[in-house]
């Protein structure tokens, strides 16, 4: 019975794909709207179009070398599972697929929806809300079709000397093709948020150093990079972010389930914690899309009206999953079941509890942001501390959360509130559950972020079309709670990656004891007494290979990983500026060339400006992704497994506070401007808008590109240490 | 090809240029080549007044031969008192990145209004002064030659109050984009206090860009002797409709 509940994940996968596809026709079947609409629209789609395939070619080049390395360490050193390079291929290809499906989506999307907005409101979120549902549908089809796919394979293909080594096998070659998913999602984070950044900076540069110009005016040569950027920035990028956050919180889980239960001899148990996490994931995709139906508004709709109808669609799928859970739970009947569904339903607090914490420190509605805008009064530099000591006291409430929500998950899945040695196995699975379920809902949470770029873009060509006033005030009001989305879903999305990376971390563990069971050992050595590797615990793990604070390769590991999260930022935040400056010189020599662009006589050449944005992401992305690549694999080679513990360890605790502070700088400092221009402290034009503009070009690569990059950090740190469990292994300095 | 006559009023200048009114303030605004960017606000005088006026300069041969010039400056002081209203033809008002908007004078109809005024003077002097005077009585008061300080003539725009028109104590006037509120407040109360006192320097010379959102009801010409033009601005409502890319682009700037 309870293997026939995995049919549940491929039919959810199916679900999901074919209400994306409908989606998707239903959106490119309505009007584009007028001629001009069409031709900036067209002018988007390519941009976008020739980025992704730079992307995908340097992606590609990068993907080919590492899968040679992979196919040498298998098949050459034998130093890992036959199965990995594959894995990895199809954890990336499906990743860029998710990516691909998502922009081309919205990039279709814009100006549909500004010329739905002429007929309502209601018709306009709609369409805006429906196309993102195609990327939160696309993401959670796709994984759940990967996890499918190679659950099926791998439970064909794979013997072991026993049923509960045969588990672990299957689940820790999964947990393999998450390294391909997290590679693509560096890139595509590190890259588009270089390349959104820098246009966006660039074209705001041009019309404050150069000739006066809008960002989104037409003469403006750099204004569709700007808008391709939104759609690379924050749909692809934001798309495979959190494809790569589901996949490894529902496979860590896996592994972790999966170890916990084997470990106990309990090899029925293990296979339903295997499928549980998966099966969960399952329904609430399910769940999503009665959620997306649920989402519209009547005619002549607030502001308010319009974000009760997102929210109404999020609870409704939130509440769904919070109930079928427990009966998904209760059905596999797995031991001390109420407390893994609380460990559920902890991640879904969780995630709410970030959500609304980011919401709290970045929107103008509050107290935090309004002072900062009230800094604006003593001009740029008050701006700029304000946003930083707001944007460091915002983290305390996810870091707590988190820390809470890890200790309940923890402790209800252990069925023990004192943390005992014993219990440690399920305690982990706890917290990997927990992610699943603040994920779970991932189709429609995803679909209320990709609204956002979508409703920017079909606002700016409603701009740039000329659109009435009536439809630019509906677009406005689309993309002002787009702007309010977007600021809570990287909230989430950065919660997300925390616990995830933590369920990563305890994975690490198994990957070990896989990687020394291939390499032919079964016993270790712990303080003295040899204990068969298959039945040993986390503990004897930790033990065996030193794991402590007392020894200085854990601490050393500690202090390059926190080094880490502040070196990628440096690189990604400095390559934003660089772009930036690159675009800025562009536009100055169009200008030069063809001086009848300003009097709107010549057309600028908006390729030349994305091909420029596209170069300098491309050219920039490499080091940062390089590095997030090398560095875990050096500290295992030169430190070992008690290095690489203190590097994730250091990485993460690190990695997701700065990734806090800089996304909530970056909003907050954003929404202080459009506090000002909505008139207070003197409107638009005044000093304090003038103060506050400038705050939010400094809090644009915080909040766009170094802060969202710092999730994939962490998690891909992880998967590459898990990748080459078996070099830590193998080869190790000291 | 039409030579055309403007009056500048920042900085006070009469140039002549072959450029049609749009196409001189975008030149205006953004410069040749797009070096120079600000805003710009101008009079374009009546074709029949430049012929005439075009005859006092011999020297400007290369403008009749018909050769293209953007601009010709045929002075730069006392420009204003030395031009007739009549002469007036349109005003151009030119946001920072070169869109150009046309007033055309309208008739000016006392407006009982607030009790409160602010005018932004652009020529030949530009304080920002406040007032008890309407517009027409404040242009008749600045250039009455029996008061100790007058101006032959004088061009300037009422700006907005908000409800500081009406009580200098007045809250909720946060959409305000000047600067020092609270001397603000001091003239207007000033004002209030002595009865006797009908006008207050505010701030002595501009300073920066003027936002033309704050502009209300529109520009005025006064000069001695009691001539008075008046060139209404469109309604918020026109402005959102038949001007929307200027209007767009006059709230976008931020003078940065």
């Amino acid at each position: 019975m309870h293997s026939n509940l995995f049919w549940l994940i491929p039919a959810a996968s199916l679900l999901s794909l074919g209400y994306a596809f409908w989606f998707f026709k239903r959106m490119v079947a309505c009007d584009e709207g007028t001629p001009l609409m069409r031709e900036i629209a067209q002018h988007v789609r390519e941009g976008a179009m020739a980025y992704l395939k730079q992307q995908y070619k340097v992606v590609a080049i990068v993907f080919a070398i590492m899968t040679l390395i992979f196919v040498w360490l298998a098949y050459g050193l034998h130093l890992q599972n036959k199965w990995v390079p594959f894995a990895f291929l199809t954890g990336g290809l499906f990743s860029g697929l998710a990516g691909f499906f998502g922009m081309k989506t919205a990039t279709y999307a814009s100006a549909r929806v500004a010329h739905a907005a002429n007929q309502s409101l209601d018709a306009g979120l709609r369409l805006a809300f429906r196309s993102g549902a195609v990327m939160g549908l696309v993401v959670v089809g796709l994984a759940l079709l990967d996890i499918s796919i190679w659950f099926l394979v791998l439970n064909k293909f794979v013997t072991a000397a026993s049923e509960a080594q045969r588990l672990m096998v299957i689940t820790t070659t999964m947990l393999t093709f998450g390294m391909g998913a997290s590679l693509q999602a560096l890139f595509a984070r590190v890259g588009g948020g270089i390349f959104t950044k820098a246009a966006d900076v660039g074209a705001d540069l041009v019309g404050k150093v150069e000739a006066g110009i809008p960002e989104d005016d037409p003469r403006n040569p750099a204004t569709i990079a700007d808008n391709v950027g939104d759609n690379v920035g924050d749909v692809a990028g934001m798309g495979a972010d959190l494809y790569e956050s589901y996949v490894g919180s529902i496979l860590a889980t896996a592994a972790l389930g999966a170890a916990a239960f084997t470990q106990a001899g309990q090899n029925e148990n293990a296979f339903k914690a295997i499928l549980a996490p998966m099966v969960v994931a399952a329904i609430g995709t399910m769940l999503s899309i009665i959620g997306i139906f649920a989402v519209h508004v009547k005619k002549g709709a607030s502001q308010k009206d319009l974000l009760n109808a997102l929210g109404r669609g999020v609870n409704l799928s939130s509440l769904l999953i919070f109930v079928a859970s427990f009966f998904i739970l209760k059905a596999f009947d797995l031991p001390n079941y109420t407390g893994i569904w609380g460990a559920i339903v902890v991640g879904l607090l969780t995630g709410i509890v970030i959500g609304k914490a980011t919401e709290y420190f970045t929107s103008q509605e509050y107290k935090p942001t309004k002072d900062i805008a009230e800094s604006a009064a003593t001009g740029p530099a008050t701006v700029i501390i304000s946003g930083l000591g707001t944007g460091m006291l915002s983290t305390v409430v996810p870091v707590t959360a988190v820390v809470v929500g890890t200790t309940f998950a923890y402790c209800l899945a252990a069925g023990d509130w004192h943390f005992s040695p014993d219990s440690i196995g399920m305690g982990l699975y706890g917290i990997g559950i927990a992610a699943v379920g603040m994920l779970s809902t991932l189709g429609i949470t995803l679909a209320t972020d990709a609204y956002g770029p979508i409703a920017d873009n079909a606002g700016g060509n409603a701009e740039m079309a000329g659109l009435p006033p009536e439809v630019r005030r509906r677009t406005d009001a689309l993309d002002s709670l787009g702007n309010t989305t977007a600021a809570t879903g990287k909230g989430f999305a950065i919660g997300s990656a925390a616990l995830t990376a933590l369920a990563l971390l305890a994975s690490y563990v198994e990957e070990l004891k896989m990687a020394m069971m291939h390499a032919g050992q079964t016993t270790m050595e712990v303080a003295s007494v040899q204990v068969p590797i298959i039945s040993a615990t986390l503990t004897q793990f930790m033990t065996h290979f030193e794991v402590h604070l007392l020894n200085p390769k854990v601490i050393l590991g500690v202090f390059i990983g926190s080094m880490m999260s502040f070196v990628f930022c440096g690189l990604t935040i400095n390559a934003v500026g660089r772009a930036a400056q690159s675009m800025v010189e562009e536009v100055r020599r169009q200008f030069k060339e063809k001086p009848g662009i300003l009097r709107g006589e010549d057309k600028p050449d908006y390729a030349r400006c994305v091909a420029i944005s596209t170069l300098g992401a491309q050219r920039e992305m490499i080091l940062p992704s390089m590095l997030a690549v090398l560095v875990p694999i050096g500290v295992g080679l030169i430190f070992g497994v008690p290095g690489v513990f203190g590097l994730l360890s250091g990485g993460l605790a690190t990695g997701f506070v700065l990734a806090v502070f800089m996304a909530n700088s970056g909003g907050a400092w954003d929404n202080a401007k459009k506090y000002v221009e909505e008139g207070h402290l003197g409107g638009k034009g005044s000093a304090a808008h003038k103060a506050t503009v400038i705050g939010d070009t400094i809090g644009d690569p915080f909040k766009d590109t170094a802060g969202p990059s710092l999730n994939i950090l962490i998690k891909l740190m992880s998967m590459v240490s898990i990748v080459t469990a078996g070099v830590n292994i193998a080869f190790t300095l000291f | 090809m039409t030579i055309h006559l403007y009056l500048s009023l920042i900085p006070e200048a009469l140039v002549a240029s072959h450029l049609p009114p749009e196409e001189y303030g975008a030149y205006l605004s953004l410069g040749p080549k797009k070096r120079s960017h600000g805003q710009a606000i101008f009079f374009k005088l009546a074709d029949s007044y430049a012929q005439k006026k075009l005859e006092e300069f011999p020297g400007i041969a290369e403008l009749r031969d018909g050769r293209l010039r953007r601009s010709a400056y045929l002075g730069i002081h006392k420009i204003l008192e030395q031009t007739p209203l009549d002469a007036l033809e349109t005003l151009h008002l030119t946001t920072n990145d070169g869109h150009v908007l046309t007033l055309h004078p309208g008739e000016y109809i006392p407006d009982p209004g607030p009790r409160y005024h602010l005018y932004q003077e652009f020529c030949p002097v530009t304080p920002r002064v406040a007032s008890t005077l309407e517009p027409r009585e404040f242009a008749a008061t600045i250039t009455d030659t029996s008061k100790p300080v007058s101006l032959p003539a004088v061009a300037f725009a009422e700006l907005t109050l908000d409800r500081l028109g009406d009580d200098p104590e007045a809250n909720g006037v946060d959409n305000l984009p000047y600067r020092s509120i609270e001397h603000l407040r001091d003239c207007l109360r000033e004002l209030r206090a002595k009865q006797t006192k009908s006008t207050k320097l505010v701030v002595r010379y501009l300073e920066q860009d003027v936002l033309f959102r704050t502009i209300l009801g529109g520009f005025y010409v006064g000069s001695q002797g009691g001539a008075f033009r008046f060139f209404p601005m469109p309604s918020r409502d026109e402005l959102e409709t038949t001007h929307y890319a200027w209007w767009r682009s006059a709230l976008r700037s931020t003078g940065l």
